[in-house]
């Protein structure tokens, strides 16, 4: 059995999974298809309904 | 973004594709391709220097379109990595043009132009499909004449107006007066060169071009090449003046977007396109005005649509904030049509259900909240991967497993789903992360059912 992880998007989803299974002591390989991670929600200013700052 | 590219326990691979799936839950080999970047990325550095001097100017992408960026670019300020990536279709050293002023730039020599695909084999136990959404694309419903009115927009490219780090740093400009902004800038260094020329003659001859093509009008020279020459650039510099002066005009009257129509299920809950409701257009459009707002106390927005879906933790109360507070009228009907008023103005057509009416209404700019789209890519995605997708093309799951795909050992979350906000989005990574987790312990749990 192979211990590592493969997360494919590297969105906020992809993220948030990449980062549990990492702290959880497991390798992760996150493959994303553009140049830089952060996906659609580093294209949004602000996000509800707090109003922080979403990057 | 940061913990990512900077934790020891994951390798981070941006600008890559996974291309072959083979083997079982526990036990996958995966072939990943790592496109070329033309950039060496441990030696990068990430200052943008190269982008800075590069000639070629192409649409940027993380804008919406709305700016610019260079063929040699970084996707977005705060990008991880930070390695910057040349555009093959656009650089023209790639297009065999003489150029490689990035290389020349580069202080750290991380430009290869020889750089080529590299093909990676990785062993994993899990996989997770995390592969987002798409937004959709409004241009296919003709009476909202996106693309035909500049200033009807969708959410995105509002959002990308409303950051500070967007094309217009923040402020509210239509992008109709954008664009006329960009051709007043082209035609000044239009002019600006003819101009040039013009003081050549008037040096050369010891006359004021005016007074001097005057004369000619009345037939005073005797046919002179030089002389025609003067005329006629000096007839082209007054074709140039005569549009600038009034597009000038026209700008003199420009101020940011104050009255805002928000148009609610753009491709959603529309059996032409996607029956489903996207779950996060009608909050996304209401903090939208409530930002809108924020930078300009005068706003006023009115979001027209069937009803307002405010469900998640604190959602009514933003809903009602937003009435009260930041200007928000909401009215219950569907928009008809869209059409062109005057100065660059939309005029929205609704049907007020509550009033029994049709009604008209002028609006600074309309903002369409368009629907969560599967991503393009979804359907090869899923081949490769050996997994199903659904009707609407979203990832297929079982109710009783919903992290799960219709693959032993592949999970799913996000939009990848299905449409959901953030929030969501969040406590299903956390979920499809323990489920992965849970099938390389040792331990096996009982399916729940």
């Amino acid at each position: 059995m192979n211990k590592d992880i493969l997360v494919i998007g590297g969105g906020i989803a992809g993220i948030q999974s990449s980062l549990d299974l990492a702290e959880m002591g497991y390798k992760v390989y996150m493959v994303e298809r553009l140049p830089s991670i952060g996906g659609k929600m580093a294209q949004l200013d602000k996000t509800f309904p707090t109003n922080d700052c979403a990057i | 973004m940061l913990d990512v590219g900077r934790h020891p326990n994951i390798e981070l691979m941006a600008y890559s594709q996974v291309e072959r799936v083979e083997g079982q839950s526990g036990d996958f080999s995966v072939t990943v391709r790592r496109k070329a970047r033309y950039v060496e990325e441990d030696k990068c550095t990430g200052c943008g220097a190269c982008a800075e001097k590069c000639p070629t100017k192409v649409s940027d992408t993380f804008n919406e379109g709305l700016g610019t960026r260079r063929a040699i670019y970084s996707y977005f300020a705060q990008g991880i990595p930070s390695t910057h990536t040349i555009d093959p279709e656009y650089c023209r050293q790639l297009n065999g043009k003489k150029c490689g002023v990035c290389k020349k730039t580069c202080q750290a020599d991380a430009i290869n132009f020889d750089q080529e695909d590299r093909v990676v084999e990785l062993q994993v136990g899990a996989i997770i499909a995390a592969t987002g959404y798409e937004v959709f694309d409004p241009s296919c419903i003709p009476e909202y004449q996106y693309k035909e009115i500049a200033n009807v927009v969708t959410a995105v490219e509002f959002e990308r107006l409303l950051s500070a780090s967007g094309p217009t740093g923040g402020h509210l400009d239509r992008p109709a007066d954008l664009a006329i902004e960009a051709e007043i800038e082209a035609l000044e260094k239009k002019a600006q060169k003819s101009q040039r020329v013009l003081d050549k003659f008037e040096k050369k001859y010891g006359e004021a071009s005016p007074k001097f093509y005057e004369k000619y009008q009345k037939d005073e020279f005797e046919d002179d090449e030089d002389l025609k020459k003067w005329a006629d650039k000096y007839d082209a510099h007054m074709g140039i003046a005569g549009p600038l002066d009034s597009l000038k005009k026209k700008a003199e009257g420009f101020g940011v977007a104050k009255r805002l129509a928000f148009i609610q299920c753009v491709g959603s809950r529309d059996f032409r396109f996607y029956p489903f409701c996207s779950s996060y257009c009608c909050m996304h459009s209401i903090k939208e005005a409530i930002i809108a707002q924020e930078h300009e106390s005068e706003t006023t927005s009115t979001i027209f649509g069937m009803d307002i879906r405010a469900v998640g933790k604190g959602f009514e109360e933003y809903k009602i904030r937003g009435g009260n507070q930041s200007g928000i009228t909401y009215v219950r009907g569907r928009v008809a049509e869209i059409t062109q008023g005057p100065d660059d103005n939309p005029v929205v057509w609704y049907e007020d259900t509550c009033q029994r009416r049709v009604r008209n209404q002028e609006f600074d700019m309309v903002i369409l909240a368009t629907a969560c789209a599967p991503s393009n890519g979804i359907k090869e995605l899923a081949q490769v991967l050996g997994i199903e997708i659904n009707e609407f093309g979203f990832l297929k799951t079982d109710p009783s497993q919903p992290l799960d795909t219709t693959r032993a050992g592949i999970f799913t979350c996000g939009c990848a789903y299905g449409p959901m906000d953030i929030p969501e989005s969040i406590v299903q990574a956390s979920g499809a992360a323990a489920r992965a987790a849970q099938i390389l312990s040792d331990f096996q749990m009982r399916k729940a059912s």
